[in-house]
């Protein structure tokens, strides 16, 4: 499983989306269920995942599934796949 | 007092109920499990004040609290219950009643074996689910019958008899926990000729206290309204409270006897409201709503959601999250596929904000029943074998 397949499933998971909503460039405001309490349940399942610890900065700077690629990248885990 | 009667298997037990109840004497009546798990029963006779000792009888409750109580009653007062209930729920076309429940449990008791006693209708005894084929058969002969049951007995009626047509049931009644509004379509299809109720009551109640038809409300809370000589008052914390003629009139329990007084409202653990239409709707028990990051959270509100998406089993048990803030889990039966449950977090993520939704959800083979065939939540929570298939991350 890629590392991109592993943030979707994560991202389906925490916001009970539908995976034929997930995109690389969703925003937080398009998803109603990304409030603070999702964003504390995503941080924990990034930890899970992928092994980092957001910030707190990092946590509340997120605007979307972008950002927390970037975050990921530059610790080293690589979307290029 | 007379004996403790032991329910082993309902045929057996029959001959010796009837016996007991045309004595004058008081006999307790009981299923041989909960007898098992209640020694203090052995002391009642003993713990019986003189007055009480005739023209009552004893049943067992576990309640939600999973400490046994016992509910005494006046003979004569159930006998007036089955009498009304036979008049509000229009039971004249009514030839026979088919049991599915232990006859210990109140609502067996006074609904089915009472109301056949007094109302001289044929009982039909069947083990229930525990021989689905033997069940099957009573159905399929059923003349003008009715059949009582519980909430949890839809899944399991869906899962073996789903496709049959059972015609000759005309009376559909249920009570012991939440009204399958959600599946009345189904239900109608099992039973096409049915008149079929909400039953709302409990143990205290011996066992009624109020009445819904199912067209007559389109919410599973929807209880209807109280029976005649029952009164309903919510109270300060939203508490149901009753006062009714036929109810118990003394309770005994590991830590003694206690009269019930004649003006005395009981509450029986219910949250509750009065509609404008004098429908009273249930808001949980107690001990099912609760605060959860500051939101207010009704476990059967929940419930109705996940009724809404899975026709299987459904039991819940109470969990703390890593934060310290209450929760609960989700247990369904059998295991549902990836696309229920796909429906089922859809469901939860359009109906209720995060804090509403569960810790986790988990699954089993089977879960734990009540001889009542209601879901027993503290067995599901000790029970092993459970399966995670989702959880927040919280």
């Amino acid at each position: 499983m890629t590392n991109t397949e592993k943030l979707k499933d994560l991202v389906v998971d925490v916001f009970l989306i539908d995976p034929k909503e997930f995109r690389v460039d969703l925003k937080r405001e398009e998803i109603e269920t990304w409030d603070s309490l999702g964003v504390v349940s995503l941080a924990v399942g990034v930890q899970e995942t992928f092994g980092h610890h957001f910030t707190q900065d990092e946590a509340m700077g997120i605007a979307g599934v972008r950002d927390i690629i970037k975050i990921l990248e530059a610790r080293g885990i690589s979307f290029d796949e | 007092m007379g004996e403790v009667l032991v329910e082993r298997c309902p045929e057996e037990s029959l001959a010796d109920l009837e016996r007991h109840w045309a004595s004058a004497q008081t006999f307790a009546y009981i299923h041989e499990k909960s007898a098992a798990a209640a020694p203090w029963l052995r002391g009642i006779p003993e713990q019986l004040p003189p007055s009480y000792r005739a023209d009552h009888f004893c049943l067992l409750t576990s309640g939600t609290t999973g400490a046994p109580k016992l509910v005494i009653g006046c003979k004569q007062n159930s006998e007036e219950l089955a009498r009304v209930l036979h008049r509000a729920q229009d039971s004249e076309p009514v030839r026979e009643t088919i049991v599915s429940l232990p006859l210990t449990y109140c609502y067996a008791f006074v609904n089915q074996w009472l109301w056949s006693r007094v109302m001289h209708r044929k009982l039909v005894l069947t083990p229930g689910f525990a021989k689905p084929e033997l069940f099957r058969h009573a159905l399929r002969r059923a003349n003008d019958a009715m059949l009582c049951l519980v909430g949890p007995q839809v899944a399991l009626l869906r899962n073996m008899f789903g496709g049959e047509r059972f015609p000759g049931v005309i009376r559909l009644h249920f009570a012991g926990g939440r009204f399958p509004q959600e599946q009345l379509p189904a239900l109608r299809e099992l039973f096409p000729n049915a008149a079929i109720f909400n039953n709302y009551g409990c143990a205290e109640a011996l066992p009624r206290l109020t009445l819904r038809r199912s067209e007559d409300g389109d919410l599973a809370s929807d209880i209807g309204c109280p029976l005649p000589g029952v009164q309903l008052k919510s109270g300060e914390a939203g508490e149901l409270l009753f006062l009714s003629q036929y109810r118990c009139v003394a309770q005994l329990d590991s830590h003694g006897f206690r009269p019930i007084a004649p003006d005395e409202w009981i509450p029986n653990g219910d949250l509750v409201r009065e509609g404008s239409d004098g429908h009273w709707h249930l808001l949980g028990r107690a001990g099912e709503v609760f605060k959860r990051y500051g939101e207010k959270i009704a476990l059967p509100q929940v419930l109705s959601t996940v009724n809404g998406q899975w026709h299987g089993q459904v039991g819940c048990y109470r969990e703390k999250d890593g934060a310290g803030e209450d929760g609960y889990v989700l247990v369904l039966s059998p295991q549902p596929t990836s696309e229920n449950l796909r429906g089922l977090l859809q469901a939860f993520r359009s109906s209720h904000p995060r804090s509403h939704w569960p810790l986790r959800i988990e699954c089993a083979a089977v879960l734990p029943l009540h001889p009542n065939g209601k879901v027993d939540s503290l067995a599901v929570q000790s029970m092993g074998n459970r399966s995670q298939l989702w959880r927040q991350r919280i």
